[in-house]
């Protein structure tokens, strides 16, 4: 009995003393000007980020706030001016992907993959890759989100700060003399400067996240999730800098070292990576797919028009009775050779979609052995602005343009008038509800 | 009388024996061997690189022993390792406490770090033993000359209020009136039964203050000196053996 209370105690004090280092660290760190400044850096660059991807959130939902309400109007202008399949011909139908309540934080693929389209009821294929190109650099580096920030710029605050834990003391002269003074595990010292330099730098790289996503109405179980992946990233590179703080180096070595392992890791291994991911997933580009279907479109005007009927009715059977074109043009024929244009494009645009998917699926194992990647892609994924969000939307416009088709061929077929109250039930793109 | 309780006041506070310490492959220590007892200043003289800093280090655990053994109020440092330093206050060499804090500062975090609490006056009293200045104690120490941070340093040791007491080069900062000064001190110290190694290359400072003096020289212990009872070391002879040539 005497043994487990004299044990108890020990427990006791132990955890008591526990907290008083703490405290005594966290007064010390508290009266070192430096942290200070740091913590203010390290929220100024946060609340850059976080409001560079609110403003362009902002923009984006202006955009598309302009192109909706631009839309109907348009439609109905053009339906006025114009007559019959020629009006459908002319008519604009917008496509869009609105941003997530959580894409500030990471844009992801919204600055390089199309997140809006004007789609007409002639061949998809080139119209959805037809897009403008994304900006180069932004497709390249990404822009200066919190995504970005986090996982590049956050580890490198963590290097300065906690490179010279053990050395910085060294030099100064104070090191033996702290491991002379410390009481039991001296160890313990530098584990609790390590922790609470790193709590300087989550807490002001987080404080400006969670601000922003109240104000964009992010789901808590999203924000928690952020904040967790963040935690957990800044914990590594803590243990990182810690271990190599340990080591018998001056300063410079020290930080050195972890400088090559930053450019290793968020530089080197993620674009060897996607050379490497690139040469063993061959793709055709979206200039391929608009090109084939372009020339298979363009081809319809000179095929026979009974090699066209015959290789649409291959997929549209219950037309086959309606197939016979008289005239030199018909409206019948002609989107039908939109259509075949499609079917012609329809391989290449599947290779593409799937080379996207394996590439992606790749880069998610690659992003194993590359943390700052990790970061970025699980919170593109929180965020929706990842490879699967955009293959979605793309989904999503190709059903649309789907329902379309199968709105207008009825009456394209049966009868080859179409009178404006006929237009009454004509499908709306539906975007992906917010908060999916 | 019991016999077990004079063996156990004699009993040395620290011991070298036959020890050896490599660094970087270099043998740079080679079987030294002395002891410090409770109430005893002992000098370790020699000049530069003779291995004085690593001897200490040795008893602090910072280098380990290659052979032989290193004790430190009878806990063996290569196993036992937090008890010993508990158990020794350490003045490094060129000791250096934080710029940005000031000498009460300074003193109330490395306590803390020791686990110990003071009082104001008990650090106040410490800084009037190493007289530092009563209108310094306020000052951040980056605005304090050496000598003044070598005070403070000093009076962390003494506060620790450990029996032993390693000094490295402890006087190197300080001008003549502070080196008698801290000389006074130091005798106080030990007459008030603590054990202190202090490490010098100051001959005639050694022989101010020490009851005995080993020399070392190329890591090795070449001599030892004792004071007579109640007298001092003769710095002539410890001179002459530390330099034979400049003494001839
Ligand atoms: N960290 C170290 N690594 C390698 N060699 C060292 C180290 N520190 C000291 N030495 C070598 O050990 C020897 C003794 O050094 P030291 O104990 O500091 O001498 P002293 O304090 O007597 O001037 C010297 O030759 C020195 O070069
Ligand atoms: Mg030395």
């Amino acid at each position: 009995m005497g043994r487990r209370t004299v044990e108890a105690m020990s427990a006791r004090s132990a955890s008591a003393s526990v907290w008083s280092a703490l405290r005594r660290e966290a007064a010390f760190l508290a009266r070192d000007r430096s942290a200070w400044a740091w913590w203010l850096v390290v929220l100024f660059l946060s609340v850059l980020a976080v409001s560079a991807g609110l403003n362009e959130v902002h923009r984006q939902k202006a955009t598309i706030a302009h192109l909706v309400e631009a839309d109907r109007a348009e439609r109905m202008a053009v339906l006025k001016t114009r007559k019959e399949w020629s009006a459908v011909y002319h008519s604009f139908h917008l496509t869009y992907d609105p941003p997530s309540e959580f894409a500030f934080a990471a844009l992801g693929r919204r600055d390089d993959a199309a997140w809006k389209h004007r789609v007409r009821m002639l061949a998809l294929e080139g119209q959805i890759h037809e897009r403008d190109a994304g900006h180069p650099v932004l497709a390249l580096v990404g822009r200066f989100d919190f995504a970005f920030f986090a996982a590049f710029v956050l580890p490198l605050v963590l290097i300065v700060l906690l490179h010279g834990l053990r050395a910085g003391e060294r030099v100064a002269g104070r090191h033996d003399l702290l491991v002379a003074t410390a009481a039991g595990d001296s160890g313990r010292l530098w584990r609790l400067r390590a922790g609470l330099r790193a709590t300087v730098v989550f807490s002001a790289a987080v404080l400006p996240l969670v601000v922003a996503a109240g104000l964009s109405g992010t789901a808590a179980p999203t924000l928690l999730a952020a904040c967790a992946l963040l935690f957990a990233y800044v914990l590594f590179w803590t243990l990182v800098c810690a271990v190599l703080a340990a080591w018998q180096q001056t300063a410079e070595v020290i930080l050195a070292a972890l400088v090559a392992l930053w450019i290793l890791l968020g530089v080197v291994v993620p674009a060897a990576g996607r050379i490497a991911i690139d040469r063993t997933v061959p793709m055709p580009s979206g200039a391929d797919i608009v090109m084939t279907q372009r020339e298979a479109v363009n081809a319809g005007w000179d095929l026979p028009k009974a090699n066209t009927m015959a290789a649409f009715v291959e997929r549209h059977p219950q037309w086959a009775a309606y197939t016979a074109v008289e005239r030199p043009f018909e409206w019948k024929w002609y989107f039908a050779f939109q259509q075949v244009g499609d079917q012609k494009a329809q391989a290449l645009s599947e290779a593409y979609t799937d080379g996207r998917m394996e590439r992606d699926r790749l880069a998610g194992w690659l992003a194993l052995i590359a943390p700052p990647v990790l970061l970025e892609r699980a919170l593109q994924v929180l965020a929706r602005t990842d490879v699967r969000a955009s293959l979605a939307y793309e989904a999503r416009v190709r059903d649309f343009h789907a329902s379309l088709r199968e709105f207008y061929y009825p009456k394209l077929f049966r009868d080859d008038r179409l009178e404006p109250a006929a237009l009454e039930g004509l499908p709306e793109f539906s975007p992906r509800a917010a908060g999916r | 009388m019991n016999p077990s309780v004079t063996s156990l006041a004699h009993m040395p506070k620290l011991q070298a024996e036959q020890l050896r310490v490599l660094r970087s492959g270099k043998e740079v220590l080679s079987g030294v061997s002395f002891n410090v007892a409770g109430g005893e200043v002992y000098g370790l003289l020699g000049g530069n690189g003779a291995g004085k800093s690593t001897t200490l280090a040795a008893f602090l655990g910072f280098v380990p022993a290659a052979s032989g053994r290193v004790v430190v109020d009878g806990l063996d440092v290569g196993s036992d390792l937090a008890a010993a330093r508990r158990a020794m206050a350490y003045l490094p060499e060129a000791a250096s406490l934080y710029e940005h804090l000031d000498a009460r500062e300074n003193l109330d975090y490395f306590l803390q770090l020791a686990d110990m609490r003071c009082s104001a006056d008990e650090i106040d009293l410490a800084l009037d033993r190493v007289s530092l200045g009563a209108e310094a104690r306020g000052l951040k120490l980056r605005s304090y000359s050496k000598g003044m941070r070598q005070k403070v340093a000093i009076a962390l040791a003494i506060l620790r209020d450990t029996g032993i007491l390693l000094l490295d080069e402890p006087t190197s900062g300080l001008d003549p009136t502070a080196i008698d000064e801290f000389h006074g001190l130091v005798r106080g110290l030990a007459d008030a039964g603590k054990a202190i190694l202090m490490v010098t290359h100051d001959v005639y400072g050694a022989c101010q203050v020490a009851d005995r003096i080993g020399l070392l020289r190329g890591g090795q212990l070449v001599a030892q000196f004792e004071a007579p009872p109640g007298g001092r070391i003769d710095t002539e002879t410890v001179h002459r053996a530390f330099s034979p040539r400049a003494a001839a």
